[in-house]
């Protein structure tokens, strides 16, 4: 078997081969265009061939014709695979050239059928023996078609818009793809288009053999997509790798969550599943591996937190997505948990919630601790509200007795006039209303105090400032006057509100009050003033300040005031000022102690104002 | 206005206390003005007048020590008494030295409290009286003359005539001229009468100097 033979066979073979491999790659992924155009310029490069073969083994000069005119089909869709798949896969290329050369080749194409034999012959006169790569192969005697030209300008053309292609794809930096596609498809398809123009023009004796360099092309266009699949193992390694790395994160995190003893669940809202690690199925109460229903894990939820839960889902899955929840659940057994809850809502691309990550933390014990230092801290306030209304506690019998008083000798004088034969009704019935009147005074002064002496939990609601004041300035009017200290306080109108419970923000103003009497009680008589101010500084903060026309605070004692058992008073217990920092900071607000410029100490507190919501 | 019937003035801060003990001694028959502050009672009081000032002891500005201290300096005192809604010691201490009739709870017994009114309007009219009396032996005794005077100052110490003379360089018949025209000016019959008015007239402060009792 002569060279020629193996060659022809080789060259359709693999270019067949190539061309099943690439058509198999696009099937799979219909969006590959390049596999397409690729699997086609091979098929009709191994049809050419074919042809080639064929044509060098003519027995007659119309065979050898009739099989050349046959071919240019193949070379018509080779050259307009080849421009689509150069457009396609360098992603460049001016399209007027790509459609110049397609028309210029259809053009051709048309010409091959309607003038003479074919395009390149006009009549095929006789078949002549030579010997090419040491075999006997069959060359024409013929006389050349001029509309030829048309065919080979088309190549002229393909190799300017290819060469016009790589140039813009090397610029863009795809160095790669330009020279494997660009520059091989100009060199090989200038080869290519030179020998055939010796061969039909009759200069080179030599059969046709485009073929040869169109196999150079598309091996180094298959080198350059087999990189696709080259990669798709190295992906395929390195997913392997990655896969290890995420088990052993997987693990590591595991460590850390079963220390930290939290629970990790993930809803799937798509496919309506629930998946949680074996600790949060300890902590709600789920076997191992039964299937979670998301309303079997409300039901969990204590009755009076669930509606809240539920509002933080809502809320969350309408807003930025995350939420953060602290409810109660109630177990199979009876036992009560606290559990601290946070969580992400993942959004699809329309903005709905697909998936639900969360994590639940078992709480009860700092809850358990939270509540007793809650109701110890209420127990000192409590002492200190007592303390404090000892101190009171002549200033406020005057303030009872005064009404007694008046209601005693009220009733007195009424007995006289009653024992009058003709009594004045009139006069009687004044001094039963101002007995009346009196009694309800005496009333509110011990309600006042009954207030503040009450164990009393801290009971959060809305607070006119302008009310707290008031109620407070009842209470020390009278210890103040006894005192000789002039009292006034300075309360602007239309206050917006604070968020807090009334008893304690009274005790705070009380011991700042009483304090600030103290201070000043052996100073000059002529000058005791002691003034309590309120300030709105917007948006959202009241100031009060109490302020005291004493000596002021000396600078060693100013860092220490609020130091629980610090105290200058001899028969202080120097928790007074600890309380109230206690109470305020509770509150969400500050109070700092500060000397004032013109002499005396102010106390300061600021509140914030209660939000919108919570003022219905 | 009449001076015949004592006012009882009461000062409290408190207006409905003050209506109401008002209202209580009016029934008792008393004369009552109110006043809501001690500095409105000191401008509207007429000095002359007689009664006696019930006070608050807690009031803004002047309380009810202020105003006995006040009052004390005053040519013509008015007792005080005070009432309490929660009287301390001290307070109370320092206003019975301070001269005052009583310091009584304003829950006091009604009794107590018209009792001590009672008092303190009968200590007005006496110390009125003697205020009155001391007045009118003062104006006798500014008839004497220099030297009259001299021979009382002796008379009181209880010298005989002879040494009054000898004492003063004069005779004693003038001694006993002097002595008549002294009982015919102060209108007195015996010297044990005249020794009494001088002593009640205070005419020789320091009196305990001259007696020669302490021998």
């Amino acid at each position: 078997m002569g060279l020629v033979t193996i060659i022809w066979s080789m060259i359709p073979s693999a270019c067949l081969t190539l061309a099943a491999i690439d058509f198999l790659t696009w099937w799979k992924n219909r969006k590959a265009h390049a596999y397409l155009l690729f699997s086609l310029l091979a098929t009709s490069t191994a049809a050419f061939a074919f042809c080639e073969l064929w044509m060098m083994r003519a027995q007659t000069p119309l065979e050898f014709a009739t099989v050349l005119k046959w071919g240019h089909a193949f070379v018509w869709v080779l050259v307009i695979t080849l421009v689509g798949f150069v457009r396609v896969y360098l992603k460049a290329g001016r399209p007027w050239l790509a459609w110049t050369v397609c028309c210029l080749r259809t053009l051709a194409l048309f010409l091959n059928f309607l003038t003479g034999q074919n395009l390149n012959y006009r009549e095929v006169t006789g078949l002549r023996h030579i010997s090419f790569l040491g075999d006997s192969v069959k060359i024409p005697e013929a006389v050349p078609n001029p509309w030829m030209i048309v065919g080979q300008l088309s190549l002229v053309f393909l190799v300017i818009f290819a060469a016009d292609a790589s140039i813009t794809a090397w610029r863009r930096g795809d160095r790669h793809r330009a020279l494997t596609v660009g520059a091989s498809t100009v060199f090989f398809t200038l080869v290519s288009a030179g020998q055939s123009l010796l061969v039909f023009w009759g200069i080179a004796r030599m059969p046709i053999v485009a073929t040869l360099s169109f196999m150079g092309m598309i091996a180094a266009m298959g080198y350059e997509l087999s990189g696709g699949a080259i990669r798709a193992v190295q992906l395929d390694r390195q997913l392997l790798e990655s896969e290890a790395g995420l088990r052993e994160i997987e693990e590591r995190m595991t460590v850390a969550v079963e220390a930290a003893n939290f629970g990790i669940w993930v809803r799937d809202l798509a496919r309506d599943e629930i998946w949680a690690t074996d600790q949060w199925r300890a902590l709600f109460g789920f076997p191992a591996k039964e299937r979670l229903e998301f309303d079997d894990i409300l039901r969990r939820i204590h009755p009076d937190d669930r509606d809240g839960f539920r509002l933080a889902l809502k809320k969350a899955a309408e807003s930025n997505g995350r939420y953060e929840a602290e409810y109660r659940i109630v177990l199979p057994d009876g036992e009560e948990c606290w559990i601290d809850s946070h969580g992400r809502f993942e959004f699809d691309g329309s903005g709905k919630p697909v998936i639900l990550r969360g994590v639940s933390l078992n709480i009860t014990a700092r809850k358990e601790a939270e509540r007793e230092t809650q109701i110890l801290r209420q127990e000192i306030a409590h002492v200190g509200r007592v303390s404090m209304m000892g101190q009171l506690a002549s200033a406020l019998a005057h303030e009872i007795n005064q009404p007694l008083g008046a209601i005693l000798r009220n009733a007195e004088a009424a007995e006289l006039f009653m024992q009058d034969p003709s009594p004045e009704l009139d006069e009687v019935r004044a001094i039963l209303a101002d007995i009346r009147k009196d009694d309800q005074r005496a009333g509110s002064v011990i309600d006042r105090m009954r207030a503040m002496l009450k164990r009393h939990d801290l009971a959060k609601q809305t607070v006119d400032v302008g009310n707290l004041v008031g109620g407070v300035s009842a209470l020390v009017r009278t210890d103040a006057s006894v005192r000789h200290v002039k009292f006034e306080s300075i309360v602007p109108a239309n206050l917006p509100p604070v968020f807090g419970d009334p008893v304690h923000l009274q005790q705070v103003l009380l011991n700042l009050i009483v304090n600030a009497m103290d201070a000043i009680d052996g100073g000059n008589p002529e000058h005791k003033v002691v003034s309590v101010t309120v300030a709105f500084h917007r948006p959202q903060t009241i100031e009060i300040a109490v302020s005291d026309s004493g000596p002021g605070i000396p600078a060693n004692a100013l860092a220490h005031i609020f130091d629980p058992f610090f105290t200058t008073k001899p028969n202080g217990m120097g928790m007074g000022l600890a309380i109230c920092r206690t109470i305020v900071e509770a509150h969400k607000g500050m109070l700092w102690a500060e000397n004032r410029s013109e002499g005396g100490a102010s106390f300061r507190l600021t509140l914030p104002i209660a939000k919108e919501g919570a003022t219905k | 206005m009449t001076e015949t019937s004592p006012v009882v003035h009461v000062v409290d801060d408190d207006v409905s206390f003050l209506t109401a003990i008002s209202r209580l001694l009016r029934a008792h028959g008393y004369t009552v003005k109110t006043y809501s502050s001690a500095r409105a009672f000191l401008t509207q009081r007429d000095p002359e007048a007689p009664g006696c000032v019930l006070a608050d002891l807690q009031m803004p500005e002047m309380d009810g020590l202020h105003l006995q201290s006040a009052l004390a300096d005053n040519p013509n005192p008015i007792p005080i008494l005070f009432l309490t809604g929660h009287g301390d010691i001290p307070s109370s201490v320092q206003a019975m030295r301070g001269g005052a009739e009583d310091f009584l709870q304003k829950r006091a017994p009604k009794e107590k409290v018209l009792d001590a009114v009672t008092r303190a309007l009968a200590r007005d009219s006496r110390e009125r009286e003697a205020r009155e009396r001391q007045r009118e032996l003062r104006a006798r005794f500014a008839m004497l003359t220099e030297r009259e005077l001299e021979v009382l100052a002796h008379v009181v110490q209880g010298q005989p005539n002879k040494q009054i003379g000898w004492n003063l360089g004069i005779h004693e018949r003038t001694v006993k001229l002097h002595r008549t025209a002294i009982t015919t000016k102060l209108k007195v019959q015996s010297v044990a009468e005249l020794t009494r008015l001088t002593q009640e007239a205070g005419i020789f402060p320091p009196t305990d100097h001259t007696f020669p009792k302490g021998q």
